[in-house]
C-alpha cells in the first residue's frame, strides 16, 4: 500500500515539473513563519491565500465553463456582509460564521445562475455585472443594519496570533484549490464535472445534444464558485475586521479577472500563479506610490504581450510536454513518453 | 534576444527597488518618524502632504523638537493607502508604516471604511493615530466603548458629520432672516431640498426635512435627488420654480455641483441656493460655471483672509504661495504635527501612552479652529470640540468671482474677522421686488 502509495507519488508528482513546482511552494509557504515573523509580510500573504481562493473560484466559473462572470464580487461581498451580520448582531464565532457566509455565497450563486440559464456570452456578463450594484442598492437602502457606507465594523478575529492566522489561510487556500482543481480535472477518474465543464464551454449544444444536464452543470459550477468565493469573502472580513461596500466594488471583480488571465486562464493553477505574483509585487511597489498602478499595469501589460496565454501556462508549456498517444505530461527534455514511450517529437 | 532584454529590465527594476526598500527601513538617529497616509493620487491626500511638509519644515527649520535633553527632527514618510478603491490595500500600507518604515506617529486617512481598517491595525500596534480626514462619528465612538484597544485614536479633523447638518442649518436660518429682512418677505418661508442620489446624503435630507420646519419655521416644499454626476438639472430647478421655493438646501459632494450652480444662473431659478456643494469650495468653481454660479453659498474651512484663530492667515497664506490651491480640510495635518509635537514637548518623552494622557489636555489654537479634544466621560472621546470658541468650520458664498465667508454671523456672539454679510442673488430681488 505505502509502497504504491510512493510509486503513485512518484509517477503523479514528481515526475511532472508543474506539480513538483507547486509542492516546493508549498513547502515553502509552509516554513515561512519559523523564517520570519514580520507581520506587513505575513499579512500580504494571508491576503494572497485569501485572494487566491477568489480568483481560481472565478476560474472554475468563468474559465472552465465559460461563464464570464463580471460581478464575481457579489459572492465575496454577500459573505463578507452575512458573517460580519451574524457576528455582530448575533456573537456567533468565526468558525460557524465563515461557512454560513460561504453558504449565502451559494445562494447567490443559485440567484445569478438563473439568469445564466438563458442568457450567453457578452449579455450575461453584463447582468452579472448588475448584481453586485444591486446588492449595494439594498445595503444602501437598509443601513441601520448593514451599516450602510460605512459597513460593519468590530469584527472578531479569526485568532490572536498572526501566524495562527496565516496557517489558517493557507491551510483553507489548500484545501479549496485541490478541491477545484479536481472537479475540473478533465482526466479525472474521480468525478466527470471538469469534461462536462470544457464540454459547455466549447459548445453547449453539442453538450445537451450528447445526454448531458447542461443546467444541472451550470448550476453546479455557480454554486461552487459562489461557495469558494463566500469563503474568501467571508475569511477576508475577519481579517480585516470589516465588511462595507468595497467588498462588492467593480475593481474587486476586475482583479479577478487580471490576476486570472495573468496567470492563465482555465488552469487552475493559472490564478494561483496570478496571485502569488501580482499580489505581492503591488505591495512590493509602494516603494514607488507616484507610478505604482503605472508599473504595475506595465508589468502586466508586458508579460501578457509576451506570454499570451498566461504566465503560468507559458513556464509549463515550457517544462512540460503532453504526450500525444496517452495525453500524459513528461518533462522537457524527455525524448520518449514516460508511460507509452511514445516520440515526443 | 528581445524577450531577454524584457526580463532582463524587469529584474533590474525589481533589484533597484529592492535596494530602494531597503534604503526606507533604515533606522536613523534622533529622528520622529511621522507617517502620512492617505489616497495620495487624490486632491485629499495631497493635502494630507502639504499640510505636514509644511509644518515639518516649519518645526525643523526652528530647530526641532527637544525630548528629555535629546534634539530631535521631524521625519515625514509618505503613504498612498489606495483608499479609494481598496481598504484592504489601506490597511496593508497602514500595517508597512507601522512596522516596515517604523512609523513613531501616523496622521491621516480620508475614506471612512478604509479608516476603520486603518484604525484597527494602528491600535493593534498602539501606534497614534490623528484623523484628518473621515468624519463619521463611529471612529470615536470606539473610543468610548473600548477606551484601553481605541485610546490612540485622536480626531483632529474635521467635526463629526452630525455638526454638518447644525451647520446648513444655521446658515439657512442666516439667509433666511437676511433676505425677509432685505426682500419684505412675510410668513414662513419656502425651502427646497436637493441632495444628490448618495447614501451619505440620505440622513442629512431626513433630518433637514424633519429640522426646517420645527428649527427653522421654514416650509419644505420638496426634494429632488438628481445624479451625482448628471449633467443637466434643467428638470429638476424647472420643478423647484414651480414650487414657488425661496431657497435651495443643497446636499452636493459630486460633479453635479457645476451643472447645478450654472443652470440656476443661466435659467434665472429665483432662489437663493445654501447648503454643501463641494465643487463650490474649488477655486475653479468660478470659471467652471462662467460666471453664473455667482451667490452659490457652500459649507467650507477657510476662505481667503479670514481668520479663525491669529494663525489662519498666515497658514492660508503660506499654502496658497506654495502650493497655488486653497487647502482643504486634509491640510489639518498642519495642525496634526503641531497638536503632537506640542504634547511631545510638554511630556517630554515618546512613551506612547504618556502621550496619549498628554494629547488628552491639549487646548491649542491652530490654523483651523482651537483644538481641544472630547473628554473620556463623553459619548466620542478624543473627536474635535465644536461650537463657538472652538472648531465651527464656516460657510462661502461667491460674490462677483471672489469667495467670501458669510458664516457664522452672529452665532452666539461670533462672527469671523474678515466675514461679510451673505447676499441676496439678484434674480431673487428682481423676483420679489417687481
Amino acid at each position: 500500500m505505502i509502497r504504491r502509495l510512493i510509486k503513485d507519488f512518484q509517477g503523479d508528482v514528481l515526475a511532472i515539473p508543474g506539480r513538483l513546482i507547486a509542492l516546493v511552494f508549498l513547502l515553502i509557504l509552509l516554513l515561512i513563519p519559523p523564517i520570519t515573523r514580520e507581520p506587513y509580510i505575513l499579512r500580504t500573504l494571508i491576503f494572497t491565500n485569501i485572494f487566491v481562493i477568489f480568483a481560481v473560484s472565478w476560474d472554475l466559473l468563468s474559465g472552465y465553463t465559460g461563464q464570464i462572470n463580471f460581478g464575481h464580487a457579489l459572492f465575496f461581498g454577500i459573505a463578507a456582509y452575512t458573517s460580519a451580520l451574524l457576528n455582530t448582531h448575533l456573537g456567533w464565532q468565526p468558525w460557524l460564521t465563515i461557512p454560513i457566509g460561504a453558504l449565502a455565497g451559494v445562494v447567490a450563486g443559485v440567484v445569478v445562475c438563473l439568469p445564466a440559464l438563458r442568457l450567453r456570452g457578452p449579455y450575461l456578463s453584463l447582468v452579472t455585472l448588475a448584481f453586485p450594484l444591486i446588492l449595494l442598492g439594498v445595503i444602501f437602502a437598509f443601513s441601520d443594519f448593514t451599516g450602510g457606507e460605512l459597513g460593519i465594523s468590530g469584527l472578531d478575529r479569526i485568532s490572536n496570533s498572526r501566524t495562527v492566522d496565516y496557517y489558517i489561510s493557507l491551510l483553507v487556500m489548500v484545501v479549496s484549490v485541490l478541491i477545484m482543481w479536481k472537479l475540473t480535472d478533465a482526466r479525472s477518474s474521480l468525478v466527470r464535472t471538469g469534461v462536462i465543464f470544457h464540454a459547455i464551454r466549447e459548445d453547449e449544444i453539442a453538450a445537451r445534444a450528447s445526454g448531458i444536464n447542461t443546467v444541472r452543470y451550470k448550476l453546479l459550477a455557480f454554486i461552487v464558485a459562489g461557495f469558494f468565493a463566500g469563503i474568501a469573502g467571508a475569511l477576508n472580513a475577519h481579517f480585516m475586521r470589516i465588511a462595507g461596500p468595497s467588498n462588492l466594488d467593480l475593481f474587486l471583480s476586475f482583479q479577478a479577472v487580471i490576476w486570472t488571465v495573468f496567470g492563465g486562464i482555465a488552469s487552475i493553477y493559472g490564478p494561483v500563479a496570478g496571485v502569488y505574483i501580482l499580489y505581492p509585487v503591488m505591495e512590493f511597489l509602494r516603494i514607488f506610490p507616484e507610478h505604482r498602478i503605472l508599473i504595475f499595469a506595465g508589468i502586466v501589460v508586458l508579460i501578457l504581450l509576451f506570454m499570451p496565454e498566461g504566465v503560468a501556462v507559458w513556464i509549463r508549456d515550457k517544462l512540460e510536454r503532453e504526450c500525444p498517444r496517452c495525453k500524459l505530461s513528461n518533462i522537457a527534455f524527455r525524448r520518449t513518453c514516460r508511460a507509452c514511450s511514445t516520440s515526443l517529437y | 534576444m528581445r524577450k531577454k532584454l524584457i526580463f532582463s529590465s524587469i529584474t533590474c527594476l525589481l533589484l533597484i527597488s529592492l535596494a530602494f526598500g531597503a534604503c526606507t527601513t533604515e533606522e536613523e538617529v534622533n529622528t520622529i518618524k511621522i507617517g502620512v497616509i492617505g489616497p495620495m493620487t487624490y486632491v485629499q491626500g495631497e493635502h494630507h502632504w502639504y499640510g505636514a511638509t509644511m509644518a515639518r519644515d516649519e518645526i525643523n527649520d526652528a530647530g526641532g523638537i527637544t525630548v528629555d535633553g535629546k534634539d530631535y527632527t521631524i521625519e515625514l514618510i509618505k503613504t498612498d493607502s489606495n483608499e479609494m478603491l481598496s481598504p484592504t490595500d489601506a490597511a496593508a500600507a497602514m500595517e508597512r508604516l507601522i512596522t516596515v518604515d517604523k512609523a513613531d506617529f501616523v496622521i491621516g486617512g480620508f475614506r471612512t471604511e478604509a479608516v476603520f481598517a486603518m484604525q484597527d491595525v494602528a491600535m493593534d500596534y498602539e501606534t497614534i493615530f490623528l484623523g484628518c480626514g473621515a468624519a463619521t462619528e463611529e471612529l470615536c465612538t470606539r473610543v468610548a466603548d473600548d477606551y484601553d484597544t481605541y485610546k490612540y485614536w485622536f480626531r483632529i479633523t474635521p467635526f463629526c458629520n452630525v455638526n454638518l447638518v447644525n451647520n446648513s442649518l444655521m446658515t439657512l436660518g442666516t439667509a433666511g432672516a437676511i433676505m425677509q429682512a432685505g426682500l419684505g418677505l412675510e410668513g414662513s418661508l419656502k425651502v427646497a431640498i436637493l441632495a444628490e442620489q448618495a447614501e451619505w446624503a440620505d440622513a442629512m435630507v431626513a433630518a433637514y426635512e424633519a429640522y426646517v420646519p420645527v428649527m427653522l419655521g421654514m416650509e419644505v416644499v420638496g426634494t429632488w435627488r438628481p445624479s451625482a454626476t448628471a449633467t443637466d438639472v434643467t428638470a429638476e430647478l424647472t420643478a423647484i420654480e414651480d414650487s414657488g421655493a425661496h431657497l435651495i438646501l443643497t446636499i452636493i459632494s459630486g460633479p453635479v455641483g457645476i451643472p447645478y450652480a450654472r443652470q440656476l444662473g443661466e435659467l434665472e431659478i429665483p432662489a437663493a441656493s445654501v447648503g454643501i456643494n463641494v465643487e463650490a469650495q474649488k477655486d475653479g468653481f468660478w470659471d467652471a460655471t462662467e460666471g453664473y454660479g455667482n451667490y452659490e453659498t457652500t459649507l467650507n474651512t477657510y476662505a481667503e483672509g479670514v481668520a479663525l484663530t491669529e494663525k489662519t492667515n498666515a497658514f492660508f497664506e503660506a499654502f496658497v504661495d506654495e502650493y497655488g490651491e486653497t487647502p482643504t480640510y486634509t491640510a489639518g495635518t498642519y495642525d496634526a504635527i503641531y497638536t503632537l509635537v506640542e504634547a511631545i514637548e510638554r511630556a517630554d518623552t515618546l512613551d506612547t501612552d504618556a502621550l496619549v494622557t498628554e494629547l488628552e489636555k491639549t487646548d491649542r489654537k491652530g490654523a483651523g479652529a482651537r483644538l481641544v479634544f472630547m473628554g473620556t466621560d463623553t459619548d466620542t472621546p478624543h473627536d474635535v470640540t465644536y461650537g463657538p470658541g472652538y472648531a465651527t468650520g464656516i460657510a462661502t458664498q461667491w460674490q462677483d468671482g471672489e469667495m467670501k465667508a458669510v458664516w457664522p454671523w452672529d452665532w452666539d456672539g461670533l462672527t469671523y474677522e474678515g466675514t461679510v454679510m451673505w447676499q441676496i442673488p439678484d434674480r431673487v430681488i428682481n423676483k420679489y421686488t417687481q
